[in-house]
């Protein structure tokens, strides 16, 4: 299974980077997974021509050919970082590379709660139609106290987290397998191109 | 009443703008609103502060200034947009103007939506506890299917739509007053009095008495004797100074006197909970002051020196008694550098001085020693001062026999020692020794630097002669006031006497570079300001770099590892910049790859003066498994990496009378210690052990052997040959120790008259460099007290030549 890790920071330091880290060895025999940061994406500006600048592309690109995708969010002020909200807003507006991926969402945070609300905030974004992402239902993996939550060789040294990440990693797999066969047969082009009737006002209206 | 409209958009148009626009013409007769927009603003990144960017700067003091402020927010995502979330961060970070401040959300979209769930989203996040927004609650202002509200004049078409858009900003005028109202600090009232309280400072307890009277605090006293002088004075003048004239506890503690800074805020503190009122309303007070403005500045000076330690004072002074204008740029609050933190005397040799003191045992060996040596094994530069030297000896030592003789010196024992002293050889076999010429500079104006300082105002104690410790004669000159500090109070009165400028809280980030012309430098000031300085000449006075880790890593050489969380004996401003500068234009470094380490220092702190330290005779030395793992009378070479190699920390284990040799501590202090955890105390040594987690029958099977070796003089497992105590009387400890930086030897190349070079060995015109941010004197391993001389001989130097050659 080939799947990408989206650090959703733009930090020289990260716990979600090191998070991601750790998923992407821990979980080798089981998935390959491609590490791609957001932190040089320029930031997003609404251009009229609506083409995707060549970082952005690359990162479509990658989502496009990957079997599914795991974002890993810092929770800063409640919501999630303003570099990641630029990320996915650059695809939302030019390639749209998430429709049906299947996503799994997981988060660290420096305090105890281990970035909840930035993680419901990211499952309501990433739901809105022009990314219409499938993300993993109810499962959510959630890493608190995060700065001390790495051995220096970037293992998770608590092992209940680690068992808990093995349990909602296996039933990603299981749900990228799923939708994967399930959506197999429907042309998401159309979907691609789809103007939404927000974007038709935007352009005049439909008339 | 004056509010801030923020457009939650970057982009070119914008129907959040129009609406915005709508509400300030609109709403012109009740309020003034200023619009203000997030297009200039950057990608918020923690690891990229841009607080200070005149952006940021703007919205911070906008903000702060206005009654209320209304954020316009589009939807992108069923969220709000990356653009405003990134604003929120930053006014999040290290500014928090929202904090507290009345928040009216409106929102138009395109959709039927009108932003619902953008405004939701925001909602939570001006909630949280770094943004701490006071949100008005209801009255949501949502303008769906916008694209067909606004006429062609940009006013709203329907009526409904504009009787509701008042009802909701007539509410909020009204909720803003209300909410300002909590913004008023809280009432304090104190029972009056003259509270004795005492708070942990650096050196042990900081007794404090705070006097306060109904309303206010009126006086702050603290019993500063136990403080280093130089370090916390800083502390002392400003800290309470600035607690009075705000009447606030929020207060910035100072760079490198936080631990003093913290303790002078938690003692005011704790006298205000006992007159009765809650600490907490005074921390939440604004700071002392009003907020300076961070105008750039400009100045014109003859020679700008970076660094206000001993070398830059030094080059200040000079350039004063030459009749020209320096400025010293300093980054730190307080002056001094390391050179406040020196414990010694400064090396000279003064032969007609030392004359008059008798020599003691063992130097006639130490001199037959040197007498006897090779001339082959001398590099070839110091040959001929070698055998010169030989000479002076074997007259002295054929004259004197080692009774009743009197201690011998000269600049030429002198040079051969420092050269020998800083001969060493690194991992890959590369051999080095202090550059000639730059050591016989040294040791050759050595004594005139000692008389020029007592001239600046430096009084010397000529009673007694010392060896500094790691030095390897006595030729200390011992200035009679609180050793390094007294050295800066000499030098900062004089140049400050004489009209010579410091400028503290500046820090030098660049040199005015023009065309490959050194011009001056560049800083940024306290508040962020940009300084720029232009001058005929710079002398870079920096200092090493021992307080900078990667640097040190990057550069290592010499010792097998260096960890990534080794302390150090320095100030944490020596961090290298000087090099960086001076590599900027094209410098050449030199001996980079050697530092010099204090084994026996604090783990946490890098202190040297932690614990028990005691004369190396009583040292016993244990790794982290209890066993014995080196000669402890070695060289600081030698016992550094000794240390390394058995993981870093170890410890020093004494008993109740070796403890009492210890020259740098009190039973308070050790009472302190034991109840803090840094230092371990037990009445068995199997005890010890077991609060060491080592194993108790191999530390018991360690001091046995120690003690037996100890009666018999000699120890066959590491050849410790001089020994004192016994481990044997009860409690015993063991005080946990660490190898941490202390001085780097290498730095920037420089020539003899303290030009910095190039890589082509060629002068970089009008750059100078003096003190311990250049290299090439100490080679690999600095002598005790050697560091003093270079200072204040090179300093001179530098001002000397920038004068003459660039001002006259
Ligand atoms: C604990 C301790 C004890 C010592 N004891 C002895 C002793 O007994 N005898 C001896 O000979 N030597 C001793 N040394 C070594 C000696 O103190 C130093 O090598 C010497 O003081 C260095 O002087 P300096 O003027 O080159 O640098 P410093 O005195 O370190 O001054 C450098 C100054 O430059 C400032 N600075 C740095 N970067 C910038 C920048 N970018 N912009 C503006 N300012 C900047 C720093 O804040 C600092 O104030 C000791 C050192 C330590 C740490
Ligand atoms: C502007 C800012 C706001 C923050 N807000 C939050 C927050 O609301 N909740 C939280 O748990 N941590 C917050 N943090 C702290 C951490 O950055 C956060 O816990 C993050 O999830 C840690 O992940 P990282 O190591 O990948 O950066 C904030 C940090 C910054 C710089």
């Amino acid at each position: 299974m080939k799947l990408i890790g989206i650090v959703g920071s733009n930090a020289t330091n990260s716990t979600n980077r090191q998070l991601l880290q750790f998923m992407q060895q821990h979980f080798s025999d089981q998935a390959e997974i491609d590490l791609c940061e957001i932190k040089d994406l320029p930031a997003f500006n609404e251009p009229a021509d609506k083409t995707a600048p060549t970082g952005v592309q690359l990162l479509s690109d990658k989502i496009m050919a990957a079997d599914g995708v795991i974002v890993s969010t810092p929770e800063y002020d409640h919501s999630i970082p303003a570099a990641l909200k630029s990320a996915i807003e650059w695809l939302s507006y030019t390639t749209r590379p998430l429709i049906d991926k299947p996503v799994m969402i997981v988060g660290a945070s420096h305090g105890s709660l281990g970035s909840s609300r930035a993680q419901a905030h990211l499952r309501q974004i990433l739901d809105a139609p022009e990314l219409k992402a499938r993300i993993m239902p109810s499962d959510e993996f959630l890493l608190g106290h995060s700065l001390t939550a790495f051995a220096e060789d970037g293992q998770l040294i608590y092992p209940e987290k680690v068992q808990e990440l093995e349990e909602c990693f296996a039933e990603f797999v299981d749900f990228v397998t799923l939708t994967n066969e399930l959506l197999k047969n429907r042309h998401v082009n159309a979907e691609h191109q789809r103007q939404f009737s927000w974007e038709l006002d935007a352009n005049g209206g439909q008339n | 009443m004056k509010l801030i409209g923020i457009v939650g958009t970057n982009a070119n148009f914008s129907y959040n703008r129009l609406l915005l626009k709508y509400m300030q013409q609109h709403f012109a007769k009740d309020a003034e609103i200023e619009i203000i927009e997030l297009t200039d603003v950057p990608m918020f990144n923690e690891s990229d502060d841009q607080t200070n960017s005149p952006i940021i700067q703007a919205f911070n003091d906008k903000i702060t200034a206005a009654d209320g402020v209304i954020i316009a927010t589009p939807e992108h995502n069923h969220s709000i947009s990356s653009a405003l979330k990134s604003l929120l961060e930053w006014l999040s970070f290290n500014v928090h103007p929202l904090d507290g401040k009345p928040v009216m959300i409106v929102g138009a979209s395109l959709s039927s939506q009108g932003s619902s769930r953008a405004q939701l989203h925001l909602r939570q996040i001006l909630d949280a506890p770094g943004v701490n927004a006071a949100v008005m609650p209801g009255n949501e202002f949502l303008l769906g299917s916008v694209q067909l509200a606004f006429d062609d004049e940009g006013n709203l078409r329907e009526q409904g739509t504009i009787e509701f858009l008042e009802t909701c900003f007539s509410r909020f005028q009204r909720f803003a007053k209300i909410s300002n109202l909590l913004n008023i600090p809280e009432e304090v009232t104190f029972t009056p009095g003259t509270f004795a309280v005492t708070t942990p400072g650096h050196n042990g307890d900081l007794p404090m008495s705070v006097t306060l009277s109904k309303k206010r605090i009126e006086k702050i006293e603290i019993d500063t004797s136990k403080e280093t002088e130089g370090i916390a004075d800083v502390v002392f003048a400003r800290i309470p100074q600035e607690i009075i004239d705000g009447q606030t506890l929020n207060v910035d503690v100072i760079s490198g006197a936080s631990v003093t800074s913290h303790g002078v805020i938690d003692g005011v503190a704790q006298a205000v909970k006992m007159a009765g009122a809650n600490p907490d309303y005074l921390r939440q007070r604004p700071k002392a002051g009003t907020p300076q403005a961070n105008q750039d500045e400009d100045y014109t000076t003859d020679v700008v020196i970076v660094g206000a330690g001993g070398a830059g004072l030094t080059a200040a002074a000079k350039t004063l008694q030459e009749g020209k204008k320096p400025i010293v740029v300093e980054k730190f609050p307080a002056i001094g550098g390391n050179t406040v933190r020196a414990g010694g005397p400064m090396n000279a040799a003064d032969p007609e001085w030392q004359k008059q003191f008798p020599a003691i045992a063992g130097e006639a060996h130490t001199l037959q020693e040197i007498a006897a040596m090779d001339p082959e094994t001398i590099d070839t530069e110091y040959r001929p001062d070698f055998l010169k030297l030989r000479e002076q000896l074997e007259a002295y030592l054929t004259e004197n026999d080692d009774q009743g003789s009197y201690l011998f010196d000269s600049t030429l024992l002198y040079r051969i020692q420092t050269y020998l002293g800083g001969k060493r050889t690194d991992l890959q076999g590369n051999e080095i020794h202090g550059q000639y010429d730059l050591v016989k500079i040294l040791t050759d104006h050595a004594l005139e630097s000692v008389k020029w300082l007592a001239d600046i105002g430096v009084e010397f104690d000529q009673s007694e002669v010392t060896m500094p410790v790691g030095a390897i004669w006595r030729r200390g000159h011992k200035p009679a006031k609180s050793v390094g500090y007294a050295y800066i109070e000499a030098l900062s009165d004089y140049v400050k006497a004489n009209g010579g400028q410091i400028m503290t809280d500046t820090d030098v980030t660049s040199l005015i570079d023009e065309d490959g012309q050194v011009r001056g430098i560049i800083a940024t000031g306290a508040n962020g300001q940009k300084v720029t300085i232009h001058a005929a000449a710079v002398v870079l006075a920096s200092g090493g770099f021992g307080a900078n880790t990667k640097m040190l890593k990057q550069y290592n050489t010499y010792w097998t590892e260096i960890a990534d969380d080794i302390k150090t004996s320095n100030s944490p401003a020596i961090t290298g910049d000087g090099i960086r500068l001076g590599q900027s234009v094209g410098a050449d470094l030199v001996g980079m790859g050697f530092s010099q380490m204090m084994p026996v220092s604090d783990p946490d702190t890098g202190d040297l003066f932690t614990g028990l330290q005691v004369p190396p005779q009583n040292f016993v030395m244990v790794n982290q498994q209890g066993r014995r793992f080196v000669n402890e009378y070695g060289s600081r070479d030698q016992l550094t990496q000794a240390a390394i190699d058995n993981g870093g920390l170890f410890y020093l284990i004494a008993d109740d009378r070796i403890k009492a040799t210890a020259y740098n501590t009190s039973q308070e202090k050790i009472d302190q210690q034991v109840a803090a955890g840094t230092l371990y105390r037990d009445d068995t040594i199997a005890g010890l052990a077991q609060q060491l987690k080592m194993d108790p029958a191999v530390l018991e099977d360690t001091v046995t052997k120690y003690n037996r070796y100890a009666d018999a003089g000699l120890d066959p497992e590491f050849g410790k040959d001089v020994f004192d105590l016994k481990v044997e009387q009860a409690p015993f400890y063991a005080t946990p120790r660490k190898p941490a930086v202390h001085h780097t030897m290498g730095g920037l190349k420089i020539d003899t008259k303290a030009h910095v070079l190039n890589e082509q060995g060629q002068v970089i015109n009008v750059l100078y460099a003096a003190g311990e941010v250049a290299g090439g004197i100490h080679a690999g391993n600095r002598l005790g007290g050697n560091s003093l001389t270079d200072i204040f001989t090179f300093g001179r130097i530098a001002a000397d030549s920038a004068i003459h050659e660039c001002l006259k």
